[in-house]
């Protein structure tokens, strides 16, 4: 347990970095729902198995497909209206 | 506002609010110390007082019930205010194509997709079923295992395409169910207030601690949650998913080269 611990939370950061480092959206979106099962490790680690269940279902499921879906309809309707 | 003047402004507003952060940081317990004291009088209290063994679910939905049923109107609130936004000059039609991307290959689902969402999907539905029912006894609750049976109902879009899903899915259906968990959940507090009791006091018989049946009034209580979160989500998807279809105005061939 001890050595679990300090990894999450070293993963939680870099995850967390990753997540500004990476300028392409459509990427982003993913790297956000990698952040957000590294936090639902780290919570269950940490003994907080509800907060945990609601990380992995809005943190990596629900958002990141509202931002892709939010993603394509921006990309689509910008060149859609010229041509 | 120049960048000189917001230097500044961060800069007075480090200096003011730094010390307090720093205060605040230095006061917290350690890490890993031992459970703050609410935490301690709430495992000593709520096994008896209430037959719950999921502290969470019992702090949610009995003792400070009234912070959920808040959290239960702004989450009605903000799904009202998308689907409204979302919907606009749209309506609640069922547009037929999607949007394609110029340039980029259309690839038919393989049938490997197709049966993995049929396997997964039924037993996603299953698992947010358990997370709800089991709310006063294992971690988890109406809203987790709402959120979960949204996500469930995505794996039909995932394995069936739009058209099926939104056979699937009933868009006046989520109304109902996001509207009526709200309302079960506001009933939930006021007929307590009928038989002389408080506001959403818990009058129902608390059944057996570590049984599926315990918690009294925090079970209709979830379930009034798991309803409205597992409607709202998925109407929040639906309307967002229906973004990605073409509008019918652009559906005229011919035209658009103009």
């Amino acid at each position: 347990m001890s050595a679990i611990l300090p990894l999450l939370f070293l993963l939680t950061a870099l995850s967390g970095t990753a997540v500004v480092l990476v300028r392409d959206p459509t990427r982003q979106v993913f790297v956000i729902a990698v952040n957000g099962l590294v936090l639902t490790i780290l919570f269950d680690a940490l003994q907080a198995p509800d907060v945990a269940l609601s990380e992995l279902a809005v943190g990596s499921a629900a958002v990141p497909l509202l931002y892709l879906v939010a993603l394509m309809a921006v990309r689509n309707q910008l060149p859609g209206k010229e041509s | 506002m120049t960048p000189r003047i917001r230097v500044a402004l961060l800069a007075l507003a480090g200096v003011v609010l730094l010390p307090g952060a720093a205060a605040v940081i230095t006061g917290l317990p350690p890490f890993g110390a031992t459970i703050a004291q609410y935490g301690e009088r709430i495992n000593a209290i709520t096994p008896e007082a209430r037959h719950v063994a999921n502290m969470v679910s019992a702090i949610n939905f009995d003792l400070r019930g009234l912070d959920t049923l808040g959290e239960e109107f702004m989450l009605l609130a903000a799904i009202t205010g998308t689907v409204v936004l979302l919907r606009g000059r749209r309506g609640e039609g069922n547009t037929e194509r999607a949007l394609r991307r110029p340039g980029r290959a259309v690839i038919p689902r393989s049938e490997a997709v197709v049966l993995v969402c049929r396997i997964a999907g039924p037993l996603t539905a299953l698992f947010g079923l358990y997370v709800v029912v089991h709310a006063t006894v294992t971690p988890g609750g109406g809203f987790q295992g709402g959120v979960i049976l949204a996500s469930g109902t995505l794996i039909i879009y995932l394995g069936e395409g739009y058209a099926g899903w939104r056979d699937a899915v009933r868009s006046h259906w989520l109304d109902g169910l996001e509207g009526g968990g709200a309302l079960l959940f506001t009933l939930c507090g006021l007929a307590p207030m009928l038989t002389g009791a408080a506001f959403m006091q818990n009058i129902l018989p608390l059944g057996t601690f570590r049984d599926l049946m315990s918690g009294g009034l925090m079970l209709v209580e979830n379930l009034g949650v798991a309803l409205a979160v597992a409607g709202g989500f998925t109407q929040l998807f639906l309307e967002f998913m229906e973004e990605t279809r073409e509008a019918d105005e652009l559906d005229e061939p011919g035209e658009e080269s103009a």
